[in-house]
């Protein structure tokens, strides 16, 4: 259980984070949902331990976030960014494998069951015959799910490979934010996948609302630094919440092809 | 490929091996070539005092620290550049990026230009005030990109190393200026980097400086690795960004101060070196730190065997052949792999 | 993204022909390069008593023009001639780095070799400027101002006697200009005759170096007047065969040629005898030199020593005075 109680953040004297409490149990997969600049993604880094709250405390099981080490943090938590430029040409296999970093000592190499493990997790993103290619050479969605399977790379361990045992945190920002429809829809099933199968715990970032409905089985609203709504995504994907996140009037429906709720912009609201 | 297992530390072997066995060639034949011929047999015949042997002193006292200072100058600034490059995370970055050169540049000008001849730990005004011009410009440079933010802003970094090279060159104009013509003459001539070192005295001041930064290169391959795919990935991947960040700051600032200090700044080599190892071996920086290291010292060998022989009893600038040679490989390995 | 990946990126064709044109490039400024210095070091013309290189442009005017009366000289060397000859009255001008005769302290400064103050040349109403020859620009200003020009080039010996007596026919001194040249002549000859017979030490002249350090040491080498004073003291230039002024010096080339005899020359105040001493040790580094196995290593600190003009014969006797001691008893 990843929770956090009263957290804020402020970057030079602005709130960017402000009081906020939210938790996401084992197995669950939550959504941070809200307009640009409210605070998603600010969010998403405190409860990575990227950042530390100026007030609040976040826990992992418990205990506060600040009391793991960076590195056994790392062991049980992995951060897909929006997007990744290395800044020189690594192979899809060595990305995969930085997933494995935090499980080396100080001057060990990748061995052999990190490489195993690193190719299982480009199995199940999908991209296991890219190993060889330059990571630069990708197109967007290869690349977001190479950094899946690094993340997911960095949650294994050598005695029971990538299976998921039982905790492991996937945090996503924004992960189909720069992807066309194609790769949004693989994106999303490959995220289904990942928590139903593995029952991977995902927390993701997004103002793509049809991607929440669809993926997400809980919902934090963030509007101005602070929690406008937290609960089911059915209780809390409503016209009314959508209008005080967006300003846009919106109809919500369950739509039964698609078998998530649907929301449809009707008009700006202009108060 | 069977497993990429063997083939990770196969190449790393390979690498370490390779490059290893192309610097310690340079270093070994380096001292053989010469503006004059000696004979080694001569030089190294203990029968003949020492004094009296001009040969031996040609090999110990004229090549043997010179090649020294060479290989240590030459792994200095291309292991700097690998730091600098991934640190900013800009291919274009090198050791003098970050107003290093320009800070003990003007060190050196106000040397040779104003300061009392002075003699500390047997170490004379220039290079003193070499390294100090490099000191003061490395913290300038790291308050400024401290102030502002919690933690290390790399862009402030470049910024203000940018501006700082920018200021301080103003300045080395300024003084250069108002020196007279003869003094200015020498001044330029040591912004083009010079190897003869004469004795082993400067080696010896210089070498803690930068085996404390190879101490510190050691631990960061890794992070940098990390570092390259930006701060956040980093952070997440369970390393301490900020302490990577500071540790090749200063490691990077401390080998290139002391290499400046040691041969005055000597181009291209902290640029060109990073990437051609980078095309032979990737990007991955546990093999291309250790890699830029040795080759960085072959190549600075070679080119000063090239620079003190070409035009013997002449001495070209080597930081001249540097970018002659090292301009057109580079882009002939650009282009064959393109 | 690495530079290999902008070129993968790009059109092939269009980046293969840009990096054949750059290499093709290097390599024929680099030949180039080597050939231009090649072609340089062959003639080594021995320009012992060479006739003047005469540059300077005539005034527009009158076939046989009238003596200068009011005269700029931005070069120190030859305001020192100028004053020599007696023409010092007519001098109504110095540069920055004028410092001899004393004379010159009064007179107004118009900057020097990369910044003459064109305004203030002008407004000093000269009618003959003394410029260095490279100072292309401002010879054309001076050309547009209707002012003549003397270009000074660096020579040797004869050509600084030349240049004197060229100074003194311009300036309306001719006969005090030969009499002052026969008598350098003279005092030159004599130097030479009194080192006659003697064997010649082998001798490297140092011109700059690091304060107390053996770094970035600039030598006198077969060109110009300090190796032809060298020679004419009865000395043995050590870099007499590379045809350059000056050189930087490796310590290789010092320990191989072996000079029994190192002179430094500074041109600056002269220091403490502390520090003179410190300097002189500083060459205990080189102790496989036989100039340094036998103490034979002489700062003089004169400005005489680098100006080539009137005070040449007093430098030849401080180089003689040292090279050969016995023959000033």
């Amino acid at each position: 259980m990843l929770q956090a109680t009263g957290v804020s953040f402020s970057y030079r004297e602005t709130l960017v984070v402000s009081d906020v409490s939210v938790r996401v149990g084992p197995g669950r997969v939550l959504g941070i949902l809200g307009p640009n600049g409210a605070g998603k993604s600010t969010l998403l880094k405190l409860l990575a331990g990227i950042l530390r709250p100026t007030a609040g405390v976040i826990t992992l099981d418990g205990a506060p976030l600040a009391s793991y080490s960076r590195r056994s943090l790392a062991r049980r938590l992995a951060v897909v960014p929006q997007e990744t430029h290395p800044a020189f040409d690594f192979s899809v296999l060595e990305l995969a494998l930085m997933g494995r970093y935090p499980h080396l000592d100080a001057f060990e190499l990748e061995g052999m069951e990190d490489v195993a493990l690193a190719r299982a997790a480009l199995e199940t993103t999908g991209t296991a015959h890219l190993e060889g290619r330059a990571f630069a050479t990708l197109s967007g969605g290869e690349k977001q799910r190479v950094v899946i399977a690094s993340a997911l790379a960095q949650l294994g361990n050598r005695e029971s490979g990538i299976r998921n045992r039982g905790f492991e945190l996937l945090l996503l920002d924004e992960p189909t934010s720069s992807l066309d429809l194609h790769y949004q829809l693989e994106i999303a099933a490959l995220l289904v996948r990942l928590n139903r199968e593995r029952g991977t715990t995902l927390v993701v970032t997004t103002h793509d609302l049809s991607f929440a409905a669809s993926v997400c089985q809980e919902l934090v609203l963030l509007r101005d630094a602070r929690v406008l709504g937290h609960g089911p995504t059915e209780e809390v994907l409503t016209a009314d919440n959508v209008r005080a996140l967006y300003g846009v009037e919106v109809d919500v429906q369950y739509h039964a092809a698609a078998g998530h709720l649907t929301v449809v912009p009707l008009a700006l609201n202009r108060p | 490929m069977t497993t990429a297992v063997f083939s990770l530390r196969r190449r790393a072997l390979l690498v370490y091996g390779g490059f290893g066995v192309l610097a310690i060639a340079a270093q070994l034949f380096a001292p053989l070539i010469g503006s004059t011929s000696i004979s080694l047999t001569r030089a190294l015949d203990g029968t003949v005092p020492f004094a009296a042997n001009i040969d031996a002193q040609i090999f110990f006292i004229a090549r043997l620290p010179r090649t020294l200072a060479a290989g240590l100058v030459g792994a200095s600034l291309a292991s700097a550049g690998v730091m600098l490059q991934a640190l900013l995370r800009n291919p274009l970055a090198e050791p003098f990026t970050l107003g290093v050169s320009a800070g003990s540049s003007l060190g050196a000008m106000l040397a040779m230009l104003v300061a009392p001849p002075i003699l500390v730990l047997g170490v004379s005004a220039v290079p003193l005030a070499t390294f100090a011009g490099a000191v003061g410009a490395v913290s300038i440079v790291y308050g400024l990109a401290s102030a502002r933010h919690r933690g290390f802003s790399t862009d402030v970094l470049l910024l203000t190393g940018v501006t700082l090279n920018a200021f301080f060159s103003a300045v080395i104009l300024f003084l250069q200026y108002h020196a007279d013509p003869s003094e200015t003459v020498r001044t330029l001539r040591w912004l083009m980097g010079d190897l003869d070192v004469s004795g082993y005295g400067p080696i010896v001041v210089a070498l803690p400086l930068i085996a404390a930064a190879f101490v510190i290169f050691l631990w960061l391959p890794r992070g940098l690795n990390l570092l390259t795919l930006g701060s956040d990935s980093a952070a997440a991947r369970g390393i301490d960004v900020v302490r990577v960040q500071r540790l090749a700051f200063f490691s990077a600032s401390v080998a290139t101060g002391a290499a400046v200090s040691l041969a005055g700044p000597i181009g291209f080599v902290g640029i060109v070196v990073p990437h051609v190892v980078r095309l032979l071996v990737g990007s991955d920086h546990r093999l291309v730190l250790p890699g830029a290291a040795l080759f960085g010292a072959a190549f600075l060998v070679g080119c000063d065997v090239v620079a003190r022989t070409i035009m013997a009893p002449l001495e070209l600038p080597v930081g001249i052949i540097t970018a002659v040679i090292g301009g057109p490989f580079f882009l002939w390995l650009l282009f064959r792999r393109a | 993204m690495s530079v290999a990946a902008v070129i993968r990126h790009s059109q092939h064709g269009a980046v293969r022909a840009v990096v054949l044109f750059l290499i093709a490039l290097i390599a024929v400024v680099a030949g180039g390069g080597v050939w231009w210095y090649q072609v340089g070091r062959q003639p080594a013309q021995p320009d012992a008593l060479p006739q003047a290189e005469r540059k300077d442009t005539p005034p527009a005017s009158a076939a046989r023009p009238r003596p200068a009366q009011r005269v700029v000289s931005l070069v120190p060397a030859v305001t020192e001639m100028l004053f020599a000859i007696e023409a010092g009255s007519q001098v109504v001008g110095v540069s920055s780095y004028d410092t001899y005769p004393d004379a010159v302290r009064q007179l107004p400064r118009v900057g020097a070799l990369v910044d003459p103050d064109v305004e203030r040349v002008l407004s000093l109403e000269p009618d003959l400027v003394v410029t260095y020859g490279s100072q292309e620009e401002l010879q054309q200003q001076l050309v547009r101002a209707g002012i003549a020009a003397f270009d000074y080039r660096h020579g040797g010996v004869g050509h600084a006697l030349d240049t004197m007596r060229t100074l003194g026919a311009r300036t309306g001194h001719a006969r005090e200009a030969v009499r002052e040249t026969t008598r350098i002549s003279t005092a030159l000859a004599a130097i030479t005759q009194r080192v006659a017979g003697r064997k010649r030490p082998r001798t490297l002249l140092v011109i700059g170096r690091e304060p107390l350090a053996m770094r970035g040491i600039y030598v006198s080498a077969g060109k110009g007047f300090l190796h032809e004073l060298l020679t004419l003291a009865g000395g043995d230039d050590v870099m007499g065969d590379i045809p350059r002024e000056s050189v930087q010096a490796t310590t290789e080339t010092i320990l191989a040629r072996a000079p029994e005899v190192i002179l430094e020359v500074r041109s600056g105040p002269k220091p403490d005898a502390t520090t003179i001493d410190r300097e002189r040790r500083a060459w205990s580094r080189l102790s496989g030199v036989p100039a340094v196995r036998s103490g034979r290593v002489y700062l003089l600190y004169d400005n005489a020593l680098v100006v080539p003009g009137p005070r040449m014969p007093l430098a030849a006797e401080q180089f003689a005075r040292v090279m050969h001691p016995e023959a000033f008893p």
